[in-house]
C-alpha cells in the first residue's frame, strides 16, 4: 500500500517537473520571438565549391548558435555557448555573459534574421568565412528594466570550422560593412 | 585600413533611444583608450555593452566617461548607454589592430613528390588582440627544399585570406612552407615522399627450402627511394598452387624467403606497380 503511495507520489513530481520545464523552454522561445530565420547562398563560395549537405549543415549550425547565443545572453547562462561556439567566440561570449551577471544585464535579441553568404571555403574544407546580414530587435534590460530597444542592421564576418560532428563558429565579428 | 571600418556596425531602423546627450567616438583601435562625452548635469547610470564586455557605472552628466584599452580589446560595435530621467545610448566600433600573427593551414603533411596541386594552404591575419584583420594586403608564399628556393607566390588578400595551391616538389624530404604579411611570418612543414615505385626489379636464388628473393633498389619514377615500410609483395607460383608473402621495405629493398619446391615463377607487386618475373629452381 505504501509503496503504491510512493509511486504515485514520484510520478506526481515527475510530471510536474516535465510540465514546468515544459512552460519555461516555451517561455523562453514565446520572448525570444522564436528561433533565428536564416537565408544561406553559398553560389559564389570560392575556391572551394560547398556540397549540398555541407550547406545543410552550416545553415543547421549557424542557426543553432544564433539561437544558442541568444539564450546565453538573454538568460546569462555559459551552458549554451559550449557546443556552436569555439576559440575566441566562445572567450569572447563568455566574457559578455559573466560581464552581464555582474552588472545584473540582460540582452535579447528578437525576431533575427540573417541574410548569410559564403564568401570563402578553403581548398581543403577546414574553413568556412561567411558575411551575415543580421536584423533583429536589440533589447537590453537592467534588473527587468529596458534600458535600451532598437531595430538594428548589423553586419557580421563569421569564421567556422568542422569540428567532430557539427561545425562550430570561431570568430564572430562585427564589421559596419563588407 | 581606417577608412574601410570608417562607420559604426550599428544602423538604428526603429526604436526608442537617441543619442542626444551622449557623443561616442567615431571608432577605436583595438587596445586603446577612449572617451565618451556626456552633456547635463546630475547623476545618471552609465552602461557599456559590447563583445566580451557589459558593465554598469555610476557617473555624473556633464563629465566625461573614460573607456580603458582593457575594455575595448575586441573589434565589433559597441553600445554606451546613459540613463537619467531617460536613457540614451551612442554605438561605436572597434576595429582590429594592425595584423599581428597569420593563422596558416597547411596541407596535407605528408605528400607524395610531383603529384598536381597536391599541396594548399590558407593565411588569416589576426591582430595581437586575436581579431580578424580584414585590411587588404598580400602574402607571400615561398616554398622551399633544404636551401634551395622553389617558388615564391605572392597573393592578394580577399575577404582577409590568402591561399594556394601547388604541386608537390620532384624530391623527397621537407618542403617548407611559408606565409610572409609585412613584417610577420609563419612556417608550415610538408613531408614530401616518394611516389609509387618505377621499374620495379627482382633477383632471387634457391635456397634451403624455398627461393630467397629480394628487389632491387625500389625507386619511383623521379629516383626517389621508396620510404621504409612501403610493403612489396611477392608471389610464387609453383605447379601445385601459389602462395604470397609481403615484405616491407628497409633501406630502399624488399627481401623474402618463400617456401617452395621443384620449378618456381617468382613475381612482386608494389600497389599498383608490377615488377619483372623470375624463374627459379626451387631446392627440395
Amino acid at each position: 500500500m505504501s509503496r503504491t503511495i510512493r509511486s504515485t507520489f514520484a510520478v506526481s513530481v515527475a510530471r510536474l517537473s516535465l510540465t514546468l520545464l515544459s512552460l519555461t523552454l516555451g517561455s523562453y522561445a514565446a520572448d525570444s520571438a522564436t528561433a533565428p530565420q536564416v537565408h544561406l547562398d553559398v553560389s559564389k563560395t570560392s575556391p572551394r565549391q560547398v556540397e549540398e549537405l555541407t550547406e545543410k549543415g552550416i545553415l543547421r549550425d549557424y542557426r543553432l548558435a544564433w539561437s544558442s547565443l541568444a539564450q546565453a545572453l538573454e538568460l546569462n547562462t555559459l551552458g549554451p555557448l559550449d557546443g556552436p561556439f569555439a576559440g575566441e567566440a566562445k572567450r569572447t561570449l563568455r566574457q559578455s555573459v559573466l560581464g552581464q551577471q555582474h552588472a545584473g544585464l540582460s540582452t535579447r535579441y528578437i525576431g533575427q534574421t540573417h541574410q548569410v553568404e559564403g564568401v570563402l571555403y578553403s581548398p581543403e574544407g577546414d574553413v568556412m568565412e561567411l558575411h551575415d546580414t543580421a536584423q533583429y530587435q536589440l533589447q537590453i534590460t537592467d534588473g527587468g528594466k529596458v534600458i535600451h530597444d532598437e531595430r538594428v542592421l548589423m553586419h557580421y564576418v563569421v569564421l567556422m570550422t568542422p569540428a567532430a560532428d557539427r561545425w562550430v563558429i570561431r570568430q564572430l565579428q562585427a564589421v559596419p560593412n563588407f | 585600413m581606417r577608412q574601410f571600418f570608417s562607420i559604426c556596425a550599428v544602423i538604428t531602423l526603429a526604436g526608442v533611444s537617441f543619442a542626444q546627450d551622449i557623443r561616442v567616438p567615431a571608432d577605436v583601435t583595438a587596445g586603446n583608450d577612449a572617451v565618451i562625452s556626456t552633456s547635463g548635469s546630475g547623476k545618471a547610470t552609465f552602461y557599456l555593452s559590447g563583445p566580451g564586455v557589459a558593465r554598469k557605472a555610476d557617473v555624473n552628466l556633464g563629465e566625461s566617461i573614460p573607456l580603458s584599452s582593457k575594455e575595448l580589446t575586441n573589434a565589433g560595435s559597441y553600445l554606451a548607454i546613459v540613463c537619467s530621467d531617460a536613457c540614451h545610448s551612442g554605438a561605436f566600433c572597434v576595429i582590429p589592430d594592425k595584423p599581428a600573427s597569420l593563422s596558416f593551414l597547411v596541407h596535407p603533411s605528408r605528400v607524395p613528390v610531383a603529384l598536381n596541386d597536391a599541396v594548399s594552404g590558407i593565411a588569416f591575419p589576426f591582430d595581437q588582440f586575436h581579431n580578424f584583420v580584414l585590411a587588404p594586403g598580400t602574402v607571400n608564399f615561398q616554398f622551399t627544399a633544404g636551401k634551395a628556393s622553389l617558388l615564391a607566390q605572392p597573393v592578394k588578400m580577399q575577404n582577409g585570406a590568402a591561399w594556394f595551391r601547388t604541386t608537390s616538389g620532384r624530391s623527397a624530404g621537407a618542403l617548407q612552407v611559408s606565409a610572409t604579411l609585412g613584417d610577420i611570418m609563419a612556417h608550415r612543414v610538408v613531408q614530401q615522399v616518394a611516389s609509387d615505385a618505377c621499374n620495379l626489379k627482382v633477383e632471387g636464388h634457391p635456397s634451403p627450402g624455398g627461393v630467397f628473393v629480394q628487389t632491387e633498389p625500389v625507386h619511383d619514377c623521379a629516383g626517389n627511394l621508396l620510404p621504409d615500410g612501403t610493403v612489396v609483395t611477392f608471389s610464387a607460383t609453383q605447379a601445385h598452387g601459389k602462395s604470397t608473402v609481403d615484405a616491407p621495405i628497409k633501406q630502399g629493398i624488399a627481401r623474402a624467403q618463400i617456401s617452395a619446391s621443384g620449378p618456381t615463377t617468382v613475381s612482386a607487386a608494389s600497389g599498383v606497380v608490377m615488377g619483372n618475373e623470375l624463374r627459379l629452381e626451387a631446392q627440395r
